[in-house]
């Protein structure tokens, strides 16, 4: 009997990491190099070096119509005593990448479509969303107290323009879908 | 708790946690569809928590199974039809559902194909290489009208270029005029209001491309839909200018143009981003049809399980009753499981063992009735001194009560059953008492009330028995036989007639016997002076005899007289050996010739007992036997004592008093009335020995038998109770 439910909870958890551990498309470097933040004028500013990963299969992938959504998650926190952190700031940035196929360039937009640069080139698009500096991510009043907080960064990239439900029936094998390590650091006034 | 109980709980949680998981998830997914940045956080959960459920469920359905199975292997009732109807519901189910499945598989692979057709690609590629013609088109009159006004600008500096500057931004009809230095710092600029007043640097690709000296055209989107000619190239100054520069035109796409060309844009890219998905989307379409699929036949057919076992569960139930019912448990009681036809069928089994158990305690109380009954027979039969035969009517015996046995000498209990032939192996009494049985019924008889007399070793045995039929209907029919053995009674009326006669021959005779004698004498002494001598001595001899018979029927009327008094004993305690030593010495004496010989038991003790008839009765009995030898040269009369134990215990109950000769014996008629008055063998006896003998024992609660030895002569046994108590009992059961 105790045979067995090992058997069945090894299946489960096999599964679970199978799905969790998906990969393909999007093979390649996905890190954050470096991060950091200081106050600048009452307003918390975020400096980062994202690497994203560069491969002939997302090159084809773009220039043949799909669109990548580049996703930046920054969570502020400040750390309690024989508690959990308190969520203090939580969000996420997100970007589009497409390939205009018409001027034969590579578009980065931002979710609403009024932003957009373009690049001739898919390293100099990359290189452009990977350099951050002087991003404002939260203003003193939100902080509250003087510190400090932890900062947790996580990059992601993902197809992006499929609808949602067919996004839900894809859960199971989106290779197309990863995210980094969480950077984590340490804010003090 | 212990594990069993833990394992129950555990069995009782699971499904509620697997629901609540699934559920869980289901959620998660409505809101996370909502958010794709949710969906990703939550992905885990939601996968997880499907699992979960999945698990769960196929692992109750396979408790389900396996228990099913085995309920039926062991032949449970109910489990086959269980069986039968969970294999129909699963068929219903499963049919439609597989059909459903592969045709909704067709339709996918179909459908999606379609959605990806050759045709639509190619109309992309088209509309796609017809756009960049015209623009491209467009692009190279704009460099040529680029490269015409960089000759134009070519000698002017200052405030002359920017006021040409101005002119040709106005007759080209262009957003941005801007002339750069070999750095790309703009010298000059012209720009309506759409655009910044200090022009941003020029793109780095624009400023290599223009340092290889080739001039540079781009078709730029921007936000809204718009589309942009940048334009630029090299403004060849004349020989010996300072410095190279550059001319950067910015140009508006018409509107309409932009239009089309986003919109062939935007179906490119639509299009690539769905035929990506063509082959997950089939992959994921088909993954989930499946698992949808599984998901509802586990549900379907553990639902099939959960609900043949709720309908068969009162079938179950009603077959556990029937076999209780089968058992004897009339006190069966099903709980109703719903007002429907099920629940009348159990109230209808409930009603019919209530009755039940109402008849089978009325049954059982007649029964115990009747027990009571045939215990107060058996009782009331054991008590009786008359012995009762039962037999049916294929002459089994069915019944005798412990009088049978006492009077014909076996033990019924030992028989019951056997037919009356296979009793033959019993006592000589019991064989004659068969033996006319049989001869009765043989011959048709079945009723009678008679006298039967049997004889045993020369011992008469007279029984009044009598036969009647049962009726038919109860057991099996039969006969029963009642009997009584007669034969002490009938002893016991012939003694008190003889008592009787003797009483009054006594009383009769003795009274004028005395004056008859006084008579004689008073005859011989008045005649005898006055006659003959011849005469006096007949007168003597006359009177002589007379006086002589006198006094023998003195002594006979003595004899009945003894015969006929009140038995009043007087009992003492006297060792009886003794009594024996002196009775044997006294005839001794009278008789120097006579041979007796004594065989006693030292281990006979005292006796309590009349010792002066006891003494009669040795006397009686020595006498005979005395007599019996008398005349012959080697005639021995052996008195034996002997203690007798009962069957338990060690202390002698009864002593045992033999006196036997060696002379002729009985004679087979005489043996027969040995101990009734008046039968004797001697000339001259009064025939009253042998009865007074009887009456004697009898009066001690003793037994005594006459007999002939097997190496010839007389014997006579006398069996007396040592003590006074044992002797009471004896008579208690003799009156019994």
């Amino acid at each position: 009997m105790m045979s067995v439910r090992r058997w069945l909870l090894g299946l489960c958890l096999s599964a679970v990491t199978a799905v969790a551990a998906a990969d393909g498309a999007l093979d390649g470097r996905l890190t954050i190099d470096t991060a950091n933040a200081r106050f600048n004028a009452g307003v918390v500013e975020l400096n980062a070096q994202v690497t994203y990963p560069l491969t002939e299969q997302i090159r084809a992938a773009l220039q043949d119509g799909i669109t990548l959504t580049f996703e930046l998650e920054v969570v502020i926190s400040r750390p309690r005593r024989l508690w959990w952190n308190a969520d203090v700031v939580i969000l996420d940035l997100q970007r589009d990448l497409s390939y205009h196929v018409i001027s034969e360039r590579y578009l980065l937009r931002g979710p609403t479509g009024a932003e957009q640069e373009s690049f001739p080139t898919l390293t100099a698009a990359l290189e452009s969303l990977g350099k951050i500096e002087r991003l404002p991510v939260a203003v003193e009043a939100q902080m509250g107290g003087e510190g400090p907080w932890e900062i947790a960064m996580r990059a992601g990239v993902r197809r992006g323009h499929i609808p949602d439900a067919l996004r839900t029936l894809l859960f199971w094998r989106d290779d197309w879908h990863r995210t980094s390590e969480w950077y984590t650091w340490t804010l003090e006034r | 708790m212990d594990a069993r109980a833990l394992r129950s709980r555990v069995a009782r949680l699971l499904p509620l946690l697997a629901a609540a998981a699934g559920i869980g998830s289901l959620v998660l997914l409505a809101l996370s569809v909502e958010n794709s940045a949710a969906f990703g956080r939550s992905r885990l959960w939601i996968v997880s928590g499907n699992a979960f459920a999945v698990l769960v469920l196929a692992w109750l359905l396979a408790r389900k199974l396996w228990q099913l199975i085995r309920d039926y292997r062991n032949h449970v009732p109910g489990s086959r039809l269980t069986m039968r109807t969970v294999g129909i519901f699963g068929a219903l189910v499963a049919a439609p559902l597989l059909v459903v499945y592969v045709f909704s598989l067709d339709f996918l692979n179909r459908g999606i194909d379609s959605w990806f057709q050759i045709e639509i690609r190619q109309g992309l590629n088209d509309a796609l290489v017809l756009s960049r013609s015209t623009l491209d088109l467009r692009r190279r009159e704009q460099l040529q009208r680029t490269e015409a006004a960089a000759r134009d600008v070519a000698s002017l500096s200052g405030t002359m270029l920017l006021s040409r500057l101005d002119q040709l931004r106005r007759t080209m009809e262009v957003s941005e005029v801007v002339v750069y230095d070999s750095t790309g710092r703009p010298l000059a600029v012209s720009s309506d209001a759409s655009q910044p007043l200090i022009p941003a640097a020029p793109p780095r690709d624009v400023l290599l491309q223009l340092a290889r000296g080739r001039d540079y055209m781009s078709l730029q989107p921007e936000a809204g839909g718009r589309y942009r000619i940048v334009t630029a190239t090299t403004i060849y100054a004349a020989v010996g200018a300072p410095q190279r520069r550059y001319l950067l035109v910015n140009y508006n796409v018409p509107a309409e143009l932009s239009r089309l060309a986003d919109a062939v844009q935007d179906a490119y890219t639509n299009y690539g981003n769905l035929s990506e998905l063509r082959e997950p989307l089939i992959i994921s379409f088909k993954l989930a049809l499946t698992l949808v699929l599984l998901l509802t036949m586990l549900a379907a057919i553990y639902g099939a399980i959960f609900s043949a076992q709720r309908l068969v569960r009162p079938v179950q139930d009603l077959i556990a009753g029937t076999r209780a019912v089968g058992k004897g448990d009339f006190g069966t009681r099903l709980a109703l499981p719903s007002r429907d036809e099920m629940g009348f069928l159990v109230h209808s089994f409930n009603d019919m063992t209530k009755r039940l158990r109402r008849a089978s305690e009325e049954a059982e109380a007649s029964k115990r009735v009747i027990d009571s009954e045939r215990e107060r027979l058996a009782v009331i039969l054991s008590r009786l001194s008359s012995g009762v035969l039962v037999v049916d009517e294929h002459l089994r015996l069915l019944s005798a009560n412990d009088a049978a046995g006492a009077i014909l000498g076996w033990q019924p209990e030992e028989y019951r059953g056997h037919l009356l032939s296979e009793l033959a192996g019993g006592s000589a009494l019991l064989r004659q008492f068969l033996a006319e049985l049989q001869e009765r019924l043989a011959s048709g008889r079945s009723e009678w009330r008679e006298q039967l007399d049997l004889n045993v070793d020369g011992v008469r045995r007279v029984l009044l028995w009598a036969c009647t039929m049962l009726p038919k209907g109860v057991d099996e029919g039969g006969v029963v036989i009642v009997f009584d053995d007669i034969t002490n009674l009938l002893t016991a009326q012939r003694n008190a007639a003889w008592g009787e006669v003797a009483r009054r021959l006594a009383h009769e005779i003795k009274n004028p016997l005395t004056p008859i004698q006084l008579s004689a004498e008073r005859l011989r002494r008045k005649l005898r002076s006055g006659l003959t001598s011849e005469n006096a001595q007949l007168l003597d001899r006359a009177t002589h005899t007379i006086v002589q018979q006198v006094d023998a029927m003195q002594q006979m009327v003595n004899a009945f007289s003894e015969y006929a008094r009140a038995p009043e004993m007087c009992l003492t305690t006297f060792p009886l050996n003794q009594l024996v030593v002196e009775v044997a010495d006294l005839y001794r004496l009278q008789d120097q010739r006579a041979q007796i010989r004594l065989d006693l038991d030292p281990r006979l003790g005292t006796i309590e007992a009349d010792r002066g008839r006891l003494r009669q009765v040795l006397a009686n009995l020595v006498s005979n036997a005395l007599h019996a030898i008398s005349g012959m040269e080697n005639g021995v009369v052996e008195i034996s004592t002997a203690a007798m134990k009962p069957a338990a215990g060690d202390q002698p109950a009864d002593a045992q008093l033999l006196v036997s000769d060696n002379g002729p014996g009985f004679s087979a008629e005489v043996l027969q009335h040995a101990f009734e008055p008046y039968v004797t063998s001697k000339a001259r006896g009064t025939g009253l020995g042998l009865a007074i003998v009887k009456r004697i024992v009898e009066e001690h609660a003793g037994q005594v038998e006459a007999g002939n030895r097997p190496q010839g002569g007389a014997q006579v046994r006398v069996t007396l109770p040592l003590h006074a108590e044992r002797r009471t009992l004896e008579a208690r059961r003799e009156r019994a």
